[in-house]
């Protein structure tokens, strides 16, 4: 069905000025619960109709406000008050007349009961209350470790797989010390990097991994010396010879500052 | 619950302040000659209104149009009661009681109101069969027969007419 032409056709205006046919209405209506479109010219045209009424508007003599609103304010008026005071008359001449302690009693033990009810059903909403952000907590919890234990699963399969190779990563002349761990899956050409030792940089500087492809350096991330140990996932990599580190500013650089490499690991492949 | 109650009235009066003039309208629209006549059936309507709140339905629209809808009723009603047909009794011979009703609309250019005055706009021939349809209620096989047009272009001018309608009132 084309519901543009069919907001067109004239059904709308049709429908809510009430010249639609019982068989129009109906279609009207379900096509309504289908199409947002629909409802939304249907209100746009409402929202016209009642504005130009309201413009056109003829003020009525005062007193059928008058004559409308004193039904209305019967028809709203409680019911209760008028069936219900000629019994609380009687009940009072019943506690006047016989004024024994076993009324007194009974009304006692009502207002008791009827106290500890409140008190119970306060006290049991509460409780509720507080179960179920107790529950909710728990959730929150539940998915979080959920998805941390899913992120190591995977690393962990990463690492371990038969395709991935081991590149040691060891500290140049500049920094002896730095070492470093890649695992490079040549199948899914994922890069994982474990931070063995690197120092600590200033916080404009950090470290970035290369790979190197046919003899040219190709960025793979950057990361911290506060990652130590973490396992970092870089960009994937194919094809690599060698891995190495440099220290370049935050966020990396576009090409490598080769006197600052910090540790370089050859892959097996090209030994 | 009494409060309740109180809030209701006056959310009931502010309603009526809200929505009286634009009704009252609409009704003159319809009970064109008769104005004791046309307050009785917006007060009537108001009763209505109060009583059938609960019926009323928001997703079939809104508010006000429920509320038009309910006046054009009443008033359509008002119009093709018995007390009122024999009041009109010596303007119209009962045979010729259609044809009259055209021949009044299209004469009956004088004061008009509200919706009406967007009539004026239409053609001739278009603007007949709405006022037929919208303002004394005549179903759309009735003013086929009265008019001895076809179904299908009392369906189609209606529907167009309807359409210029939206256009004037943007």
């Amino acid at each position: 069905m084309n519901i543009k032409e069919y907001i067109e056709s004239g059904i709308i205006e049709s429908y809510v000025m009430g010249l639609a046919s019982e068989s129009e209405r109906a279609e009207f209506e379900r096509l309504c619960t289908q199409y947002p479109e629909l409802v939304a010219a249907r209100r746009k045209f409402e929202d016209r109709l009642e504005a130009y009424a309201s413009e056109n508007a003829v003020p009525p003599p005062p007193e059928v406000k008058v004559k409308v609103l004193e039904v209305v304010g019967k028809e709203s008026r409680p019911v209760i008050p008028s069936t219900n005071p000629p019994k609380i008359i009687n009940m009072e001449n019943q506690t006047q007349s016989h004024s024994s302690g076993t009324m007194k009693f009974l009304a006692a033990a009502a207002v008791v009961l009827l106290i500890s009810m409140v008190y119970l059903y306060f006290q049991t909403k509460q409780e509720n209350k507080d179960l179920s952000s107790a529950n909710d907590r728990l959730r929150e919890k539940v998915t979080e470790t959920d998805s941390i234990l899913k992120k190591i699963v995977g690393e962990q399969r990463a690492i371990n797989d038969s395709n991935t190779l081991v590149v040691n990563m060891v500290g140049t002349k500049v920094a002896p010390k730095s070492s470093a761990n890649v695992y490079w899956d040549s199948a899914s050409s994922k890069v994982y990097l474990v931070v063995k030792n690197m120092p600590q940089l200033p916080s404009d500087q950090q470290y970035q991994l290369w790979a190197l492809i046919d003899g040219k350096p190709a960025d793979l991330g950057v990361f911290d010396a506060t990652d130590q140990k973490v396992i970092l996932q870089m960009k994937n990599s194919r094809k690599a010879q060698a891995f190495a580190i440099t220290i370049e500013k935050k966020g990396g650089s576009p090409s490598p500052t080769l006197d600052k490499m910090q540790s370089l690991g050859k892959t097996m492949l090209t030994q | 619950m009494l409060a309740l109650k109180e809030r209701n009235n006056q959310a009931f009066g502010f309603l009526y302040d809200h929505y009286s003039g634009a009704l009252y309208s609409i009704i003159k629209q319809i009970i064109v000659d008769n104005n004791e006549l046309a307050s009785d059936v917006l007060q009537e309507v108001f009763i209505n209104i109060w009583r059938k709140i609960e019926t009323y339905d928001q997703t079939k629209g809104r508010l006000f149009t429920w509320m038009l809808n309910i006046a054009r009723n009443a008033s359509i009603d008002t119009l093709r009661s018995k007390s009122y047909q024999n009041s009109q009794k010596n303007q119209e011979l009962p045979d010729n009681v259609y044809k009259g009703v055209a021949n009044q609309i299209i004469q009956q250019n004088v004061d008009n109101i509200g919706l009406k005055k967007v009539l004026e706009t239409l053609k001739p021939e278009h603007r007949v069969l709405v006022e037929m349809a919208y303002f004394k209620g005549f179903t759309h096989e009735e003013i086929a027969e009265i008019m001895s047009i076809p179904l299908g272009t009392v369906k189609t001018r209606i529907r167009n007419a309807l359409l210029q309608l939206r256009q004037f009132l943007k």
